[in-house]
């Protein structure tokens, strides 16, 4: 087994490790507190790094596979690093390195044992995307959603609790779920290294294989749910909205983790290259990924916060990512893996600058946003004729820059990295055909109406944010929570800048995610043999 | 100087000065006026010196590699038609530098609108210069972006918002859908490169997907060049500074749209789609756009619609399809250009020393602002066509084309008469602006004294009206050569000949605008006094596309999405679940339904698992039951069931799993009964026996009764038939050999899968943190603060009977054996937990037992008796649990080997005889800590209510969340 294979596991073990120095260590100083825990937070995007280094040497379908226990595949668990998996990985890490500096301003306090249950989703995430096994992504998946529920309802108060014990409810059922559908796969597969059940599932006996999609559907719906799949959504906002804010910001990336494990399960065992009669499900994810995106933009549109706007643009990125899927075309696959990159990285800034704006603002601005279009503000009339515009302190032109800039990623539009997202998608489906089929024309329109619908509901918050409710006078900001936005839109940024090498090394990605094959061959041919 | 670093550098420093701008002083304002001015001054000075090598239809290229494999890089190119705007962007650039350093007030945030006109200017270059139409659409959305912020640059006036909200959402529309029509041809013709796609012939035109790519191109072209009937968006702009809109709004950014077709007219035009969208879209513009712009008020405004209605001439022409007509058209953009942006500077000029831009308190000027009235003058007549001056030839060249025989009777008779009428109201506007600013009587009642600018205010003006003369009067000398260039790299070998002289003889063009003057003169002589007093046109007055789009976007917005919202969604949990598990079950019975295969019934029945069985089913639906109003039966039923699932595990073989289902089942009964002790009493309410209700529980019953029975089914189904071969027979036949354990659950657990233990551990700890996080802040509810019930009734017995204390005493014999028990508890944990590997046992549920003894302590001696006696700890326990099953598996990657890699030898222990050391044991002991933490961490956060002072007595109120209560 060599080193690269060691770094596979390393970003489950590090936040391990995070969780446990916080608890062993949980009286230390607040500000060596801080330290260990940004450390821990460095060294796992350190790791992510050197990972996703160590994978990009190799072809797109390298990937190293970790037998945990040394045990022989397919009877142990497994980790299999792909290129996919690395790049959620990294995601991950990166969130939550911004989250947590931006945490360590004030939020992490307002609760108890914010780090160790903070570690403890990341490990959950990187977990999820790093398994191999399938029960083991039930028990990662477990991980994470029991330390969200933790950081929902971190910092208290009536509405996080009562956000938080629905976001439970349904989350439970979710996993009750996700055990029935593991349960039946294992029955009828008898297998549960996801490598091997592609191996076995065409071997499936012909009365079992109903019991087989059955158990797959249900599956499905339990990873629809995290996704943020329409109608399986309805608590997302209410949750999103009403978490901590650097707790919202890295649950950006929880829907993603519903997504991943759609992507990684229907390519590998429904999708492309399969037979005619074991395809299974792209008609339902195309419509549930329309639907989706469908009622998030809309949401978007009736927002008046902007925490509440952020929760439905993440409905709007998880459907975009859904249709991408249904899609099931490598091109359009590859866009959809830079778009789930930007959509995250941005809407988790988002989600912390709503709370730096909140603390420039005036209360009461948060509601004006609609009522002011349509009455128009009678108190303004006064300097109407003056033509002299106000001054913006410095501070405020920073989180304008940095709304603008998310703003735009989220819409899609011209220059940064959601509008090329978006073209890599579109102009995947246009061109995967000889002619454009009804699909394309579904998939064309709705990535652009929603990109229109959401510009309309960014540009509103804007104006009523930027242009009527900006206090006069300097705006102050602490350091320590505007570093990680700029940071998180800085990579958006350097990611349109460097979309060519970016989209090469994802165009391998999902060409590796197309062939099915080479990732069963990377992962039972290198143990012992089934 | 290198041609690729001169078109590189044409683009790319108007972006880098927007960023230098941004940085600089927020009193420099001659600081970014220079810099500005310099920047557009080195661009125009590049594009001149590039002219030779684009003079014959040359084209020079610049490439900076992007997504190649996407075909989509930086590409600039440069040709004639390029040229020609590289040329009317810096050049008017530059002159509304100067004149906006005099126009902006010094209290202006200067550095922001600095910044935002250099940048505007970088995207409108890139936007003419792309070599790639992709990137045309990059810097097309960059242009709507970035007027959005120049419109809304006096942001504090409400009217400033809305028509960059107005002109942003329009134009970005447009640009979307540009940018689809783009991705389309890119399809058809297979290459984004816009050299490929302008010589791909009548490749596009003849495509399927014309129609669709030409509706969606069209709408792109037409919204930003205020075509009808999108056109309303550019009056509401106005409210942007002066200088803005004479650069944006009628010299450069308006004119993108008909660059755009004329850009395309090679591969596009000429066919009777585009004839009829393009040449009746147009002509609705031009003349709805000179009869609107005679009813202005605001110069401005008039200005405005007179702007949109030039672009509907251009849209005409360039509809044709005639190569002439092109010539036409692309000759016009820069007349227009020249004379439109000179007049707004005027207007400018007006406001700015007059205060006010109202034609009704203007009149007589001419008298106090000479020059500037001269100027305006010229170039009004430049605008109304009158000859000797640039307007006049174009339009000439409008007429002729529109004069030419068409054997649609429709077609020729309509041009012809709707042109010689746009042209008579340009002329009557033309004559209003004039007449009513600077003749008639001095002005009065004007807020300052008019007088001239600064010189430097007005040598822009002076400069293009300049143009105006020059062209007017020699035109095949001044722009002869351009015009030729820019013809050229559109039409190419189709270049027809046509001649810039003034005169061309008398013929039907002439007459046609002589009649347009002498009916100009006609409109406005006789009713002059009435179109001064008026404000919007009377005709369509009513009908204002502002109003109409301002109202269906609000209501779009507020009230159909928000009607959207909640029809197709719920904020209620019950919905939600409903529909999580109705979907589940429609996902599991449309997928499996058809392929189950046949269910045979049993071969041989139990009685008594059937009897067991039976007893768990009636508990747990009568747990359900009872769960609303009485907690504590649902506890005791659900405690049934629960013994039915251990007795299945025990009955079939499954001594290890019934023992944990049993204890796991006795720890969180007891955790709960703890909890229930403080949740406020919930009293029956009347019964709600409405229809409406009852159907929702018959419908409830249904789908609960249909999920149970799926599952069961499939459940059967599994455990029925021949398994398939999988990897469970490796675990038996390994558990000993390999794994040395006979307990092949234990060894499954903390071996063959023991990062699913890990996991699961992490998971257990992370939710005791998380309830002790949840119970930390909870106080009781009033309600329950109390003793309960029966312990006061007790105490009312006791103090009646007499006797003291009776409270203190309670339970006191059971709690004595309780504290005597927690030694022999600990050494059952202990024996469980070492015994593990090869028997029923191990670390979860020696973690079990032992918590449970905690347990016993705490129900026996109350919180405060124990924890004064006994400090635990359980976040350590968690921590180093954890750690030590952490530690376990590092040591395996120490040595080399994977993670959790294990080893194991037998030890001789006196007393207890051959324990079996594997390392797995080491990982068990983790378990264990962590299992005893956490289970003492929740008990401990149930325990610590008792000794919490209850809320107080009145509930504070819930903190509003602004924004949420309409929808929550």
């Amino acid at each position: 087994m060599d080193t690269m294979n060691h770094i596979a596991i390393l970003p489950i073990l590090v936040p391990l490790a995070g969780v446990i120095a916080n608890l062993v260590m949980g009286d230390l100083k607040s500000n060596k507190l801080l330290r260990l825990n940004v450390a821990f937070s460095i060294i796992l995007v350190l790791v992510s790094i050197l990972l996703i280094v160590a994978l990009a040497q190799g072809d797109g379908t390298a990937a190293a596979v970790y037998s945990l226990g040394n045990w022989p595949i397919p009877f142990g668990i497994v980790l299999v690093a792909d290129r996919l998996a690395a790049l959620m990985v990294l995601v991950t890490s990166i969130l939550a390195l911004a989250a947590l500096l931006f945490a360590s301003a004030r939020w992490y306090n307002r609760g108890t044992n914010f780090f160790p249950l903070f570690h403890a989703l990341t490990m959950g995430l990187n977990g999820a995307f790093l398994t191999g096994d399938l029960f083991n992504l039930f028990v990662f998946f477990e991980l994470l959603l029991a330390a969200s529920y933790g950081l929902v309802l971190h910092g208290g108060g009536r509405n996080r609790v009562k956000a938080a014990l629905h976001y439970i409810a349904i989350n439970l059922v979710a996993s009750f779920l996700f055990l029935i559908g593991v349960a039946l796969i294992y029955g009828t597969t008898g297998t549960l290294n996801m490598a091997d059940i592609v191996r076995a599932a065409p071997l499936i006996a012909p009365e079992n294989r109903g019991l087989f999609e059955a158990g797959a559907a249900v599956l499905g719906v339990a990873f629809l749910i995290k996704a943020g799949a329409w109608p399986l959504h309805f608590w997302l906002p209410n949750t999103y909205s009403a978490a901590a804010p650097p707790v919202a910001a890295l649950f950006a990336v929880m829907t993603k983790v519903g997504f991943y494990a759609i992507l990684r399960l229907w390519t590998l065992i429904f999708a492309n290259g399969q037979p005619e009669e074991f395809a299974f499900g792209q008609a339902s994810l195309l419509a549930i990924g329309f639907c989706t995106v469908a009622y998030g933009s809309i949401g978007a549109l009736s927002s008046k916060a902007l925490d509440r706007l952020a929760s439905y643009l993440i409905l709007v990125s998880a459907g975009t990512l859904l249709l991408a899927v249904g899609y099931d075309a490598p091109s359009v696959t590859t866009g959809a893996l830079f778009y789930v990159v930007v959509a995250t990285l941005a809407a988790g800034a988002l989600f912390l600058l709503k709370d730096v704006i909140d603390q420039t603002l005036p209360a009461e601005a948060q509601v004006l946003a609609v009522s002011l279009e349509f009455y128009g503000d009678e108190d303004e009339q006064l300097d109407e004729d003056e033509e002299v515009s106000p001054t913006t302190p410095a501070a405020a032109t920073v989180i304008s820059w940095c709304f603008a800039v998310a703003a735009l990623v989220m819409a899609g539009l011209p220059p940064l990295s959601g509008f090329l997202a978006k073209f890599v998608m579109i102009s995947g489906a246009i061109n995967t055909g000889e002619t454009p089929t009804a699909a394309t024309w579904v998939f064309t329109a709705t990535l652009i109406v929603s990109g229109l619908f959401v510009l309309i509901a960014m540009v509103r918050n804007g104006i009523n944010i930027f242009w009527t409710s900006l206090p006069d006078g300097a705006v102050r900001i602490r350091m320590l929570e505007l570093v990680p936005i700029v940071g998180l839109l800085g990579l958006c940024v350097v990611m349109s800048i460097a979309a060519g090498p970016a989209l090469g090394f994802l165009a391998d990605t999902a060409a590796g995610l197309h062939n099915p094959a080479s990732y069963v061959t990377s992962v039972l041919g290198s143990g012992a043999a089934p | 100087m290198p041609t690729e670093l001169a078109l590189t550098l044409i683009w790319s420093l108007p972006f880098l000065a927007a960023v230098i701008a941004m940085a600089m002083p927020a009193g420099a304002r001659n600081g970014e006026a220079w810099l500005a001015g310099t920047v557009a001054a080195v661009g125009l000075v590049l594009t001149i010196l590039l002219f030779p090598q684009v003079a014959d239809g040359g084209v020079v290229h610049s490439t900076i590699t992007w997504m190649p494999a996407y075909g989509l890089d930086l590409a600039f190119r440069m040709d004639g038609l390029a040229w020609l705007f590289c040329v009317l962007v810096t050049f008017i650039g530059l002159l509304v530098v100067l004149y906006a350093r005099y126009y902006m007030s010094p209290k202006d945030p200067i550095a922001r609108f600095y910044a935002l006109f250099l940048a505007f200017m970088g995207a409108m270059l890139g936007l003419v210069m792309s070599g790639n139409i992709i990137q045309l659409a990059i810097f097309w959305e960059l242009t709507s972006l970035v007027s959005f912020l120049l419109i809304g640059y006096w942001y504090h006036r409400s009217d400033a918002r809305d028509g960059a909200r107005m002109a942003l959402v329009i134009t970005g529309t447009g640009g979307l859908a540009l940018f689809v029509a783009m991705m389309l041809i890119g399809h058809i013709v297979g290459s984004y490169d816009i050299d490929v796609v302008l010589a791909s012939g009548r490749l596009i035109a003849e495509h399927p997907l014309y129609p669709v790519t030409l509706i969606l191109f069209l709408l792109a072209a037409f919204t930003k060049s205020a075509q009808f009937p999108f056109q309303f968006w550019l009056p509401n702009a106005m409210t942007a500074p002066t200088p803005v809109s004479a650069y944006l709004h009628s010299a450069t950014m308006v004119k993108a749209g008909v660059f755009l077709m004329t850009r395309f007219w090679p591969v596009m035009a000429g066919t009777d789609m585009w004839f009829w969208i393009v040449t009746y879209g147009g002509l609705a513009t031009l003349l709805f756009g000179a009869y609107a712009a005679l009813f202005q008020r605001d110069l401005k405004g008039l200005l405005a619609y007179s702007t949109i209605s030039h672009l509907g001439l251009i849209t005409t022409l360039l509809g044709m399809g005639t190569p002439l007509a092109a010539v036409a058209a692309i000759f016009h953009i820069a007349n227009h250009a020249t004379f439109k942006a000179s007049l707004f500077m005027a207007v400018g000029i007006i406001d700015h020393e007059t205060g006010t831009r109202d034609v009704r308190k203007l009149s007589g000027l001419r008298r106090s602002m000479p020059f500037t009235a001269t100027l305006a003058i010229i170039a009004s007549g430049a605008m109304a066509g009158v000859p000797l001056l640039n307007g006049f030839l174009s339009k000439e060249m409008f007429f002729t084309e529109t004069a030419i025989y068409d054997p649609n009777v429709f077609v020729n008779l309509s041009l012809p008469i709707v042109a010689t009428l746009a042209g008579m109201l340009s002329v009557a506007y033309s004559i209003k602006f004039v007449h009513g600013v600077f003749f008639g009587p001095e002005p009065t009642g004007l807020e300052k004294t008019p007088h001239e600018p600064p010189a430097l205010m007005r040598r822009p003006i002076e400069l293009l009206v300049l143009a105006c003369l020059a062209v007017g009067i020699i035109p095949g000398i001044t722009i002869g050569p351009y015009l030729a260039a820019a013809v050229v790299s559109v039409l190419g070998g189709d270049t027809p000949y046509y001649s810039l002289s003034v005169w061309h003889g008398f013929n039907l063009p002439l007459i046609m605008s002589i009649i347009a003057l002498l009916g100009g003169v006609a409109i406005y002589v006789p009713y002059y006094r009435r179109l001064r007093g008026i404000d919007g046109d009377p005709l369509l007055r009513g009908l204002r596309g502002q109003r109409i789009f301002e109202r269906l976007l609000i209501t779009a917005t507020n009230r159909w999405a928000r009607k959207m919202v909640s029809v197709f969604g719920t904020q209620r949990l019950q919905p939600q679940i409903f529909i999580v598990v109705l979907l589940a079950l429609a996902a599991g019975v449309g997928a499996g339904w058809a392929r189950m295969g046949n269910l045979p019934l049993p071969s041989s029945f139990d009685p008594v698992l059937g009897l067991v069985w039976i007893v768990g089913g009636v508990s747990a639906l009568a747990a359900a039951w009872q769960a609303k109003f009485h907690r504590l039966a649902a506890m005791i039923l659900m405690g049934g069931a629960g013994l039915a699932t251990c007795i299945t595990f025990a009955w079939f073989s499954a001594p290890d799993l019934a023992l944990t289902q049993l204890l796991a089942e006795i720890a969180t009964t007891v955790l709960i009964l703890l909890g229930l002790r403080w949740l406020p009493k919930r009293l029956p309410v009347p019964e709600d026996i409405s229809i409406g209700m009852r159907l929702r529980r018959y419908r409830d019953v249904i789908l609960a009764a249909a999920v149970g029975l799926g599952t069961g089914l499939a459940s059967y189904a599994i455990m029925t038939r021949q398994a398939p071969e999988g990897i469970s027979e490796f675990f038996l036949a390994n558990a000993y050999t390999e794994g040395g354990g006979t307990n092949v659950v234990n060894v499954m657990l903390v071996d063959f899968r023991g990062f699913d233990t890990l996991g699961e551990i992490t998971v257990l700890g992370v939710v005791a943190l998380t309830v002790f996080g949840l119970l930390r802040r909870f106080r009781p509810a009033p309600d329950s603060a109390d003793r309960p019930e029966q312990q006061r009734v007790q105490a009312d017995f006791a103090e009646a009977q007499g006797s003291a204390n009776v409270a203190a005493d309670f339970l006191r014999i059971p709690a004595l054996i309780m504290n005597w028990m927690f030694p022999v508890v600990m050494t059952v944990a202990i024996y469980m937990f070492l015994r593990g590997h090869d028997l029923p046992g191990g670390g979860f549920i020696a973690g079990i037992v032992m918590s449970l003894g905690f347990i016993l302590q705490y129900m026996a001696g109350g919180t405060r008796w124990v924890e004064d006696r006994l400090r635990i700890l359980p976040v350590l326990w968690i921590g180093w649990g954890l750690l030590i099953a952490l530690l376990t598996g590092l040591g395996a990657m120490a040595l080399g080997f994977p993670f959790l890699t294990s080893a194991f030898a037998y030890a001789d222990i006196p007393l207890i005889g051959k324990v079996p050391m594997a390392t797995a044991l080491l990982f068990d002991l983790g378990v264990f800590a962590l299992v005893v933490g956490a289970t003492v961490l929740m008990l401990i956060a149930l325990a610590h209510q008792s000794i919490r002072r209850p809320k107080p007595a009145s509930t504070p109120q819930p903190r509003k969340r602004e924004g949420l209560d309409t929808w929550n």
